[in-house]
């Protein structure tokens, strides 16, 4: 670290940009925030920059669905002290891992007349490709855990990110369970918290978009569903939105993708 | 200039996405925006997805203009399904368009084009000698995302907008909170104006049609009819009929245009150039003090900028006025969706955005068509970088390349949602 500023290069890979936009403006610290560290590249920011690194932190958005970006991704590894994904689509594969329920010609015939030139492979969340340091998650990413790992960067100490249920947070909000009392799908139970328990909180159930949560006991929920009258497309629908090609929710993705055909 | 004279830019720094820009200065320029942002194949994957779920999904095309995608997507899935909304839900979704547009061109002006005018690589740099001008982005850009998030649940990909409405509505108190705060970035949003007109921006001159949705006597963005500065006036839902869209070989955006028409421009300047006199008087009276000539319509793409600004100024006394004279209640959304198709436009920060949709009787998408502002603009875009670099050849040539760079930042392209 030179002059004590940490160095951190901010890559963006297939998405919407939104979380680069949510560090950008990190609201009320934005400030004080771009005097502590020093953004050495970040192509969003700022013209330049040095690509090759070395750096401190490599903050990652966006999900792998391209060949080049994983050889990139494992360039920035070999010089990166911490590698951290931020927002659903790194950390879980978000919403562009939906095409994976459907084989890639099938999607990308959809869109272009000639495929010929599309480079495109499975999308897949960045720890599929390299070991990372943890996750700031969120969709866009979560204004806390940024906080919590921007604070403890410069503080030397390891971050202590969010790691429960968003049932957790809606006990705090004493919303009524949409789940239980009104038997709306809820994704609460198995998505990871930080949001808030936004969602509920604005009668509406929570659709899972901070990705799954560790040990998340999807088989379960899925059932619940089921008992809730829902079809097997419907659940699976919930469980592919964000995370995919998730571990976690692979027990709620049943595979039986015929619902196009009339 | 010697033979195979050439400017490549192979990452445009400080716009929404990744593209590259290659210029040959040899004879008649050749010129190529080579857009590589990844696509995503969202019109693949929302095959087979659910018509309450598409509004989620889309959103997540664009981190700056969220709110467009998914009011636009709702709107079509609406106009598919046959599904009503009430007069309240119309008022709500203009407001956060409203605020999500303002936000959009705060962000724009202030960290993507104005590092541009005054040397800098980007914002970082220019805190120190701009303390007041950023000082005031970061109050309006704190005050509209309050609007939207206190509408939508958060700002970025809100969560209580679905088809039929809204799932809850903030509470009056709420409103009055922000109602002052948009009273207190009034002077802000005028400062605005003039810290632009300070960029003393290029002089170029490249004449087009200019599109944009209209509606009689209202500065509105999210209804009306396609329409241009010369002539043109269509339903949306001829859409189809008139719009053109192809493949190129070095990008992953289409390209676009309207069957038996020149080239077009959408965006800011394009609105302002159909709308100005639908603009509330204190944006007008602003205009004709501050920028004097950019009432008719305006062929200096680089006045984008301006238009802009003084779109800050508007979208900021229009939430007022409604905020002003409003009070919004509870209210059940009641969506029981038909099969069929349909399409809706709107006008995002960037300009028309067009989403179509076709519905079965499961209520699940069996076809999508998104068409955004940067793909109606792309071939304009390269038109107006071959017309500058025919014109200004002799310059130096990293000043040359600066104003490519400037040029296309001017029309505050999003890659990202081009190829999505």
């Amino acid at each position: 670290m030179s002059d004590g500023k940490p160095r951190i290069g901010v890559f963006k890979y297939s998405c919407c940009a939104g979380c680069e936009f949510q560090l950008i403006f990190f609201q009320k610290h934005v400030l004080e925030t771009l005097g502590k560290v020093e953004i050495v590249f970040c192509r969003m920011l700022q013209s330049g920059g040095v690509e090759e690194g070395p750096f401190d932190v490599a903050l990652i958005e966006g999900t792998i669905t391209e060949q080049w970006q994983i050889e990139q991704l494992r360039k920035i590894r070999s010089v990166t002290t911490y590698v951290i994904p931020i927002g659903s689509c790194a950390v879980c594969g978000g919403v562009p891992a939906i095409k994976n329920n459907e084989q890639e010609y099938t999607i990308q015939s959809r869109v272009y007349e000639d495929t010929s030139r599309l480079t495109s492979i499975r999308a897949h969340s960045v720890d599929q490709y390299v070991p990372v340091d943890g996750y700031i998650k969120g969709c866009p990413m979560g204004e806390r855990d940024l906080a919590e790992f921007v604070t403890s960067l410069l503080l030397g100490k390891r971050p202590e990110f969010i790691q429960y249920p968003v049932c957790v947070e809606c006990k705090l909000q004493h919303n009524i369970c949409v789940l239980v009392a009104y038997h709306w799908p809820c994704m609460g139970p198995v998505t990871n918290a930080g949001c808030g328990a936004l969602c509920p909180s604005h009668d509406r159930e929570c659709y899972g978009c901070w990705g799954p949560m560790k040990n998340a006991h999807a088989r379960a929920l899925a059932n619940r569903f089921a008992k809730m009258g829902l079809s097997e497309e419907d659940i699976c629908r919930r469980f592919t939105e964000f995370g995919e090609p998730t571990v976690e929710w692979k027990p709620g993705q049943v595979r039986r993708w015929d619902v196009v055909q009339k | 200039m010697g033979r195979g004279a050439k400017i490549e830019i192979d990452y445009l720094a400080r716009v929404e996405g990744e593209t590259a820009l290659t210029v040959e200065l040899d004879g008649a320029p050749l010129l190529q925006l080579k857009i590589f942002e990844p696509p995503r194949f969202f019109e693949g994957f929302l095959v087979g997805r659910k018509y309450n779920e598409v509004g989620d999904i889309v959103s997540r095309i664009c981190g700056i203009c969220p709110i467009s995608h998914m009011t636009t997507a709702i709107l079509a899935v609406e106009k598919a399904t046959g599904i009503q909304v009430s007069e309240q839900t119309t008022v709500l979704r203009h407001l956060l368009a409203v605020s999500q547009i303002v936000a959009s061109h705060l962000v724009h002006l202030y960290t993507l084009a104005m590092p541009d005018y005054y040397g800098y690589p980007g914002i970082t740099g220019m805190l120190e000698r701009f303390p007041d001008e950023m000082a005031r982005f970061i109050r309006m850009k704190n005050v509209m995302n309050h609007l939207s998030g206190l509408i939508g649940g958060r700002p970025l990909h809100p969560v209580t907008h679905l088809p039929g409405g809204f799932t809850s509505i903030p509470h009056p108190d709420e409103f009055g909170g922000v109602l002052e705060e948009l009273r207190s970035i009034r002077a802000d949003a005028e400062q605005a104006v003039r810290d632009v007109v300070d960029f003393q921006l290029p002089e170029f001159f490249a004449p087009c049609e200019n599109v944009a949705l209209n509606t009689e006597n209202r500065y509105s963005f999210n209804e009306g009819r396609i329409v241009s500065d010369r002539g043109l006036d269509i339903s949306v839902d001829d859409y189809d009929a008139h719009f053109k869209e192809w493949e190129v070989p070095y990008a992953f955006a289409k390209q676009s245009a309207i069957a038996g028409r020149n080239i077009f421009r959408v965006g800011a300047l394009a609105r302002l150039s159909n709308k100005f006199d639908e603009l509330a008087d204190r944006t007008k009276s602003l205009a004709h003090e501050v920028c004097a000539g950019l009432r008719e319509p305006n062929h200096n793409p680089f006045n984008n900028n301006l238009a802009q600004s003084l779109e800050i100024v508007e979208g900021i006394e229009q939430c007022i006025g409604i905020l002003e004279s409003r009070v919004f209640e509870e209210e059940e959304i009641d969506a029981s969706p038909e099969p069929g198709a349909g399409g809706a436009a709107t006008e995002a920060p960037r300009g028309l955005l067009y989403h179509w949709y076709r519905i079965n009787r499961k209520g699940v998408v069996e076809q999508a068509k998104i068409v955004t502002p940067t793909a109606h603009n792309f071939l304009v875009i390269e038109r107006d970088l071959k017309e500058l670099v025919s014109e200004r050849r002799d310059l130096d040539r990293g000043k040359l390349r600066l104003l490519c760079e400037q040029l296309v930042r001017a029309y505050d392209p999003c890659f990202s949602c081009s190829v999505h």
